[in-house]
């Protein structure tokens, strides 16, 4: 859990994306049936248990408001590093996301735990300024220390039909983060059609993103085991063009323990198990991991359990 | 030596012919005798091999110029009428008879004209199933149709064993017995219309040589009898359709959108509504 | 990473008690068969047996065809707005028991309890649900005058659907004011006779239907009966042109569903990743036992390659095991003979010079098991590229042009259905056009619904069921 990542996504030609994205046909109701026929799956006892776990090693723990203050970080950096302090079997969560601003004090908080701090830049979460500004942005969030950094695509470009230029954007801030592990934000409630979501994947990931994500966050629609899908698939086309494996991380709109499941079976069923993994898979979410521990401790106990159980992150 | 006022061909691809087999038979009418072929089964063959040819170019001609033609063709008969009723009065009828058949035949071939670009308005539809997909049953004619026409003396009767099938885009090997006279005297007009070859041939004999050779022949998709056949006839006909899940239909309804329903095969079509 | 293994999630058989021994379904009561004789009807997950039935005889079945004909009287008499009423009941009362039927179809049959419980169970209440609107509209159903009802239906049904295949017979004969006597499968018959306690519960007059259970020779005394208005079979085509030929020179109306080898094209401009989903679902759906399975796999040349490796990929992750577990996709094959033919032709394949693949799982000790199958590098010439294989078998043939996909998928005397697969319309409807089958998926496939009506050109049979279409199986013009 939470191990060195060492190997990055290179950036690759624009000419790839061109070859790829012309092999963006999807059919909805197809993909719909797909996704609805692996949500009837039965994760249970053991099975469910180790799902459990391994949510709780891939949550980003995710605190992004103009009230955040020191306070606030400490706090969910505890949390982050110690989930249950009941229950130490239980690892800690994969990083914690905050504000570039932020950075330098979460770095702090987190000293030689295994939670990475990731920070989102690019003038997240509407990326609405100029390209110098991202570049200086996500600068400033790497020389303070940030272990990941999570951009925004410029939706404006794409949905103007611009793909170069979302592509350009990607790859000058993917040299500015070097080694530092790239997320980029599709911002999937933004793009609308599942065809949108996969030609953004597709840019991003031969743009060198070493993840893509699906959502900020801060749109009512976030994340659906739809896009999630769109998105796994265009990650294996990828991985069959350039041998590189890109991580998926989900964000937004997932509460409880039992969506997060079905996210499992999904990258289970169609990834593998290579991609079970914090490296490979992530989820966003702020309310999703009292669920999880909730479930857990109900698990080994048998009894059902109440969120004053479980401290504040 | 007997005095013969008219030789009939046998009507097939287009084209009068002989029986291969060279074989004919005569029929007396008024004391004037026609010389009539007796169909062979290679001349089944052969008409078959038409019927397939004319039935991809009749299936694949528009409603619209389907209609046309039929209707060009009720015109014709009207142009013609005075020697169809002659015809019939030389077999025995009335004249009343023979003007009252005429004129229904007329009017037959006139409503299957107009029905030429409708009936797929009647006969399909649109399924309204439970998921998101469109879903639509419509018709495909069955092929190629073998009717044994009536034993009435009618160029009506005759029609109806044909028009049904060859308005929904069938193309159809017409045979006839006692009515073969009229029958071939109809090819003259099937051959100076603007029907594709092969799309309807006609011809003539003893149905009993030919029986076995229609009902075992794989490409021939159904056989409808305008004629009720003794039970051992039906029998063996239905027997060796069931070799290649033939269609029988023995006297089949000639009734309105009845008429229509034993030569179409449904086709349903579903297509999901996505984006 | 880990290796993340599903733990069992087995639905409880509880619900649902079987008896050791049962009766024929006659005239409204449960009667020992005179035959005295019964037939074993076991589980093919396990080969455990499960319950003794009648193996009807003459005597049996002329009971059952008097009764349908006494209940023909009242059925025939009675409202058409009652009937509607009776067949809105029993979908109903099928809805209450569906857990329970369920489970049954996946004990006797050996389909997944996912498929029994979401697919089967919920289609069946649909299609009485569907043909009860038709009762009292039957005069608005088609312009044409005067149809009535056959009479008396001798109903023979398969394996693979058993309780599904119950509904598609007995929800539009009953509408159309006919009475039935229908045999189920010989290796499936629980689900009917539980269907028959339905009937009760929805108190259907006595013999409006009949179900007696029995192996061929059964089949072949309810084709041959004396006083059988009308037969529909739903089976394999051999049988059929035995029943066609059975009823030669007798007024007794037929309609026969019979075998496929359906075309599955994909070409080069489809959805891919949908596409191998549709391809999937198409063969290996109920352990392929479906007539209209699309066996055989048509790939436009240029994408062979990616689409076999993401199909391989695709078909590695299908869970092979007990039906009764809640994530099995593919359960066991239905009988030792129904085994024995796919692995004949799984062999013949291989000595002809196809190349196989098959998935990694571990099969179960004891029952009837294949593992999911895909052949490349097949000739159209060989058997299996011709036969019906009706198991979890994939054939892939190639082509280059649309015109040489139609022609190749046309290359068959079956008829039933196909498969299409492009994003551009125009294609769609082209080839759906010039494709000799009754149903042609596009973009989709193995998609069932009461109000799409199903059946097959040439030598997949004639008539058709569900739908409006479907109600003219049942309805004979009369004058």
């Amino acid at each position: 859990m939470g191990k060195v990542i060492n190997t990055t996504n290179p950036s690759l030609q624009w000419s790839d994306v061109l070859e790829m994205i012309n092999d963006s046909r999807i059919d909805s109701v197809g993909l719909n049936e797909r996704v609805n026929s692996l949500s009837t799956r039965s994760i249970k006892k053991d099975s469910k248990l180790d799902a459990l776990n391994m949510i709780v090693s891939m949550c980003d723990l995710t605190t992004l408001e103009g009230e955040d203050t020191e306070g606030k970080i400490s706090q969910m950096v505890a949390k982050a590093i110690k989930p249950d302090p009941l229950d130490t079997s239980i690892s800690s969560v994969a990083a914690v996301c905050v504000y570039p601003s932020l950075v330098s004090i979460a770095k702090e908080k987190v000293s030689n735990s295994n939670v990475k701090v990731a920070a989102v830049s690019s003038y997240f979460p509407s990326g609405q300024v100029p390209m110098e500004s991202k570049l200086l942005d996500t600068k400033y969030a790497i020389d303070s220390g940030a272990d990941e950094i999570d951009i925004v695509i410029n939706r404006k470009a794409f949905l103007e039909g611009d793909f170069r230029k979302v592509f350009d954007e990607i790859v000058a801030l993917k040299e500015v983060c070097n080694d530092v592990h790239l997320k980029t934000i599709l911002e999937v409630g933004d793009l609308k059609t599942y065809e949108n979501i996969r030609k953004a994947s597709i840019i991003s990931l031969v743009a060198g993103s070493d993840f893509i994500k699906t959502s900020t966050g801060k749109l009512a629609i976030g994340s659906s085991r739809q896009a999630c899908y769109v998105m796994l698939k265009s990650v294996l086309d990828y991985e069959a063009l350039s041998g590189v494996k890109a991580g998926i991380k989900v964000a937004g709109g997932i509460r409880d323990s039992k969506d997060a499941i079905r996210y499992l079976v999904m990258i289970n069923e169609e990834m593998g198990s290579d991609w079970l993994s914090p490296n490979l898979f992530r989820f966003g979410a702020s309310s999703l991991l009292d669920d999880v521990l909730k479930q857990i401790k109900k698990l080994k106990t048998g009894a059902y359990q109440a969120s004053y159980y479980f401290p504040r992150g | 030596m007997i005095d013969i006022k008219k030789t009939y061909k046998n009507y097939v691809g287009g084209k009068y012919v002989r029986s291969e087999s060279g074989k004919t038979y005569t029929k007396e009418l008024k004391n004037e005798f026609y010389e009539l072929p007796l169909t062979s089964k290679k001349d089944i063959r052969d008409a078959v091999t038409s019927s397939k040819d004319g039935y991809k170019k009749w299936s694949s001609t528009t409603p619209y110029l389907r209609m046309q033609i039929l209707y060009r063709l009720s015109e014709m008969i009207e142009g013609n009428k005075e020697s169809y009723v002659e015809l019939l009065m030389d077999h025995g009828l009335t004249k009343q008879k023979a003007n009252k058949d005429i004129d229904e035949s007329i009017q037959n071939i006139v409503w299957f004209a107009g029905l030429a670009d409708k009936w797929e308005q009647l006969a399909g539809n649109l399924n309204p199933v439970s998921e998101e997909y469109f879903n639509i049953s419509h018709q495909n004619p069955i092929g190629v149709v073998f009717s044994l026409s009536g034993s009435n003396i009618s160029l009506n009767e005759l029609l109806m064993s044909i028009l049904p099938s060859l308005t929904v885009g069938c193309s159809v090997i017409s045979y006839s017995e006692e009515n073969s006279v009229v029958a071939l005297k109809f090819a003259e007009d099937i051959n100076n219309s603007d029907f594709p070859s092969g799309s309807l041939n006609i011809l003539s004999g003893k149905f009993e040589n030919i029986l076995d050779d229609v009902s075992k022949h794989v490409e021939i998709n159904l056989v409808a009898l305008h004629k009720e056949l003794d039970n051992d006839g039906l029998k063996s006909i239905e027997e060796n359709a069931s070799e290649s899940v033939k269609r029988v239909f023995s006297q089949p309804s000639i009734e309105g959108l009845s008429s229509i329903l034993p030569y179409l095969e449904t086709k349903t079509v579903w297509h999901p509504k996505g984006t | 990473m880990i290796d993340w293994e599903y733990s069992e999630s087995i639905e409880s058989a509880e619900i649902v008690s079987i008896k050791k021994k049962y009766a024929n379904y006659i005239g409204g009561k449960f009667l020992e068969p005179k035959s005295k004789k019964y037939l074993d009807t076991i589980s093919p997950s396990t080969e455990n047996l499960l319950a003794k039935v009648p193996l009807s005889n003459q005597q049996d079945v002329n009971s059952a065809v008097n009764a349908a004909r006494i209940g023909f009287e009242t059925w025939s008499k009675i409202s058409p707005s009652q009937r509607s009423r009776y067949l809105f009941k029993i979908a109903r009362l099928i809805q209450e028991r569906s857990r329970e039927f369920a489970v049954l179809e996946s004990l006797d049959g050996g389909k997944p309890i996912k498929e029994s419980r979401d697919f089967d169970l919920p289609q069946v209440a649909a299609n009485f649900f569907y043909f009860a609107g038709w009762a009292d509209k039957l005069d608005l159903s088609w312009s044409t005058k005067s149809l009535k009802p056959y009479g008396v239906v001798g109903q023979i049904i398969p394996w693979n659907f058993p309780l599904l295949m119950l509904a598609w017979k007995i929800a539009p004969a009953l509408a159309t004011g006919n009475t039935v006597v229908l045999k189920p499968a010989e290796s499936t018959p629980l689900t009917a006779l539980l269907f028959a306690e339905i009937c009760e519960q929805a108190g259907l007059p006595a013999g409006v239907v009949n179900i007696v259970t029995g192996d061929g020779s059964t089949g072949s005394l309810i084709v041959n009966h004396k006083d059988i208005n009308k037969i529909a079979f739903t089976g394999s085509t051999q049988v059929g042109k035995l029943i066609q030929k059975s009823l030669a020179g007798r007024e007794v109306g037929l309609t026969l569903e019979l075998g496929g080898k359906a075309a599955n094209i994909v070409y080069e401009d489809a959805a891919i990743d949908q596409a191998v989903e549709g391809v999937v679902n198409g063969i290996f759906f109920n352990q392929g036992h479906v007539c209209c399975a699309g066996s055989r796999l048509l790939l436009q040349e240029s994408i062979h390659d990616q689409f076999i490796s993401k199909l391989e990929k695709r078909m590695q992750s299908l869970r092979v095991g007990n039906p009764l577990d809640k994530n099995t996709d593919i359960g066991a094959i239905n009988s030792k003979e129904q085994l024995d033919k796919i692995t004949n032709l799984v062999n013949e394949g291989l000595e002809d010079g196809g190349e196989l693949f098959q998935t990694q799982c571990d099969l179960p000790g004891n029952g009837f098991w294949f593992k999911p199958t895909l052949f490349t590098n097949v000739q159209p010439s060989y058997s299996i590229a011709r036969e019906e294989i009706f198991g979890p078998v994939l054939t892939t043939l190639t082509f280059r042009t649309p015109e040489e996909a139609v022609e190749i998928a046309n290359n068959t005397e079956y008829g039933l259905s196909a498969g299409v697969w492009t994003e551009k319309g125009s294609k769609i409807l082209w080839t759906a056009d010039r494709l000799d089958a009754g149903v042609v998926w596009a973009n989709t496939f193995n998609k069932f619904d009461p109000s799409s009506p199903f059946g097959g050109y040439k030598e997949s049979g004639f008539g058709r069921e569900g739908g409006r279409h479907g109600l003219l199986s049942y309805l004979k013009a009369s004058s």
